[in-house]
């Protein structure tokens, strides 16, 4: 249109503005004399007219031709619309003519025009090649969408093909990658990565599913045969009391297991994030250090604390709380009578640590891998009692806080290197 | 198959071309209409260019052949190109004084 606009539109306005200088002009010629004045004017333009397009009529008061080149006044000229085009004859071929009417106020009425006949054809072959250009143009438009068309099919069947793999329940494909690590390549590595993380939470799921059934399914026996035994064989009244009592305590664990397999799940889908709150780790630490020194004394073994002043964090105050408590929970049941558990804060440049070190056992390299899955107990603690949720719970709990939990050697290379649990969490 | 081809081919072109020729509409007359005539393109109009001239004073040579001309195409039945003739033969005396 634009380029309509300025070739071909423009040979219509350029018409226009000739036939309006003209027409102001004659109009000019009458205020300034007489009728004859403007007769002779327009006489004297259609001799001196080389170019043969000038077209005039002039009428009087009675209809009267007075001067011009038209045969007639033509029916279009007393419409409303001072413009027109009109049809033309000339030499008996049709032609087109652009005319303005002006009325003189005298009665005189005046058309002024042009043969636009030569213009007409320059538009046609200006329109003629227009259209050859814009179908060009449409042409190489729709041959360069179809090759991007093609193009991207070809980069993204990969995609849908693995897409359409896992959507039938196979979760094994992956979208091989090229060597171009262009966008295509980084949709396939977010995809893949996205799909080892499914089927890493697939695996986790079912590995749970499975703890939950083989870990509480002995309990659960254990808690039945206790009851057989007792309605089989309670001699009195206190007997089968004491046996309910017992029941009621195995099933009080089971719920306890569950509870924490909740905790567990609403750690990890971030439900309690909403509860953080800009917090000083140090008060709750001593607190929590004060118990539980208590409570080694009674089993003689020592609690160490170093606690610095303030430990200022954002966070979940009894989260963190609950996770401290599993720590010293499992380093007081791992470290022998006389041993030392020692609880050790620092504030770091951009971090908190929490370390609790033990003089127990220590854990394997393979096992360190495994610890924080749910229900997993290493060989060498299967003999203590646990549910083998506790570290599960820290390591969610970390994940919450943006944080990390390391395991280390208390005292490496030793007979019992011990083992040292460190939260990391960022500071305030 | 290959005139289908090159219908398919050509029909942007002439969508093109109907859309221009329906923005700018070529003028028609009515069936029942005479058509305006130019009036100037005839052998009277000759004459009266030829008088005008005559009446010029002292038009060059070049410029009475150029008139000769343009009347010797009049007669032998060129109108137009006679009469093109003439008022350029016109426009020089015009100049020319």
């Amino acid at each position: 249109m634009v380029l309509w606009w300025n070739t071909a539109g423009a040979l219509d306005r350029q018409v226009e503005a000739s036939i309006r200088a003209d027409a102001t002009a004659l109009v000019e010629r009458r205020r300034a004399g007489d009728i004859g004045a403007l007769v002779s004017a327009i006489e004297d333009r259609l001799a001196l007219d080389v170019a043969n397009e000038a077209l005039y009529l002039l009428l009087g008061p009675d209809n009267r031709r007075l001067a011009g080149n038209l045969s007639a006044w033509p029916v279009e000229a007393s419409g409303e619309q001072p413009w027109m085009r009109i049809p033309l004859e000339r030499d008996g071929a049709m032609t087109e003519a652009r005319l303005l009417r002006v009325d003189l106020g005298d009665g005189h009425r005046l058309l002024v025009g042009r043969d636009v006949a030569e213009k007409l054809r320059l538009r046609a072959l200006l329109s003629e090649g227009i259209a050859w250009a814009a179908s060009a143009s449409a042409g190489l438009a729709v041959l360069g969408a179809w090759l991007l068309r093609r193009a991207l099919e070809n980069r993204l069947r990969p995609v849908y093909r693995t897409a359409a793999a896992v959507a039938s329940g196979d979760l094994s494909p992956r979208v091989p990658l090229t060597e171009r690590g262009d966008e295509f390549d980084k949709l396939g590595a977010t995809m893949n990565a996205m799909l080892d993380r499914i089927a890493q939470l697939m695996e986790g799921v079912r590995g749970v599913s499975d703890a939950i059934a083989h870990d509480l399914r002995t309990p659960i026996a254990r808690a039945r045969a206790k009851l057989e035994e007792a309605q089989a064989s309670a001699e009195d009244e206190a007997a089968l009391r004491a046996a309910i009592e017992q029941g009621i305590a195995d099933l009080d664990g089971i719920a306890r297991v569950f509870q924490a397999v909740l905790r567990i799940a609403e750690v990890e889908a971030g439900a309690r994030r909403a509860a953080f709150r800009p917090t000083d780790l140090s008060p709750m630490l001593a607190d929590v250090a004060e118990l539980y020194g208590a409570s080694a004394e009674a089993h003689d073994q020592h609690l160490v604390a170093e606690i610095p002043e303030r430990l200022p964090l954002v966070g979940d105050r009894d989260l963190l709380g609950q996770a401290l408590v599993n720590l010293l929970d499992n380093a007081l049941k791992f470290t022998p009578e006389g041993g030392t558990v020692r609880l050790a804060a620092r504030l770091g440049p951009d971090a908190v640590e929490i370390a609790v070190s033990d003089d127990g056992p220590g854990m394997p390299e393979a096992d360190r891998r495994r610890a924080g899955e749910r229900f997993f107990r290493a060989d060498s603690a299967r003999s203590t009692p646990g549910s083998g949720l506790g570290l599960s719970l820290v390591r969610a709990v970390a994940a919450l806080h943006a944080g990390e939990v390391l395991l280390t050697d208390t005292h490496p290379g030793a007979e019992r290197p011990g083992l040292t649990v460190t939260l990391r969490l960022p500071s305030a | 198959m290959a005139h289908d081809a090159w219908m398919l081919r050509l029909a942007p072109l002439a969508f093109v071309l109907l859309a221009t020729q329906v923005a700018m509409p070529v003028a028609m007359p009515a069936a029942n209409e005479t058509p305006v005539r130019v009036t100037t393109d005839s052998g009277a109009y000759c004459q009266e260019l030829v008088v005008r001239i005559a009446a010029q004073p002292n038009p060059g040579s070049d410029i009475r052949l150029l008139a000769e001309e343009g009347k010797r195409l009049c007669e032998t039945g060129h109108v137009r190109t006679g009469i093109a003739k003439l008022r350029r033969a016109l426009r020089a005396t015009q100049q020319g004084s």
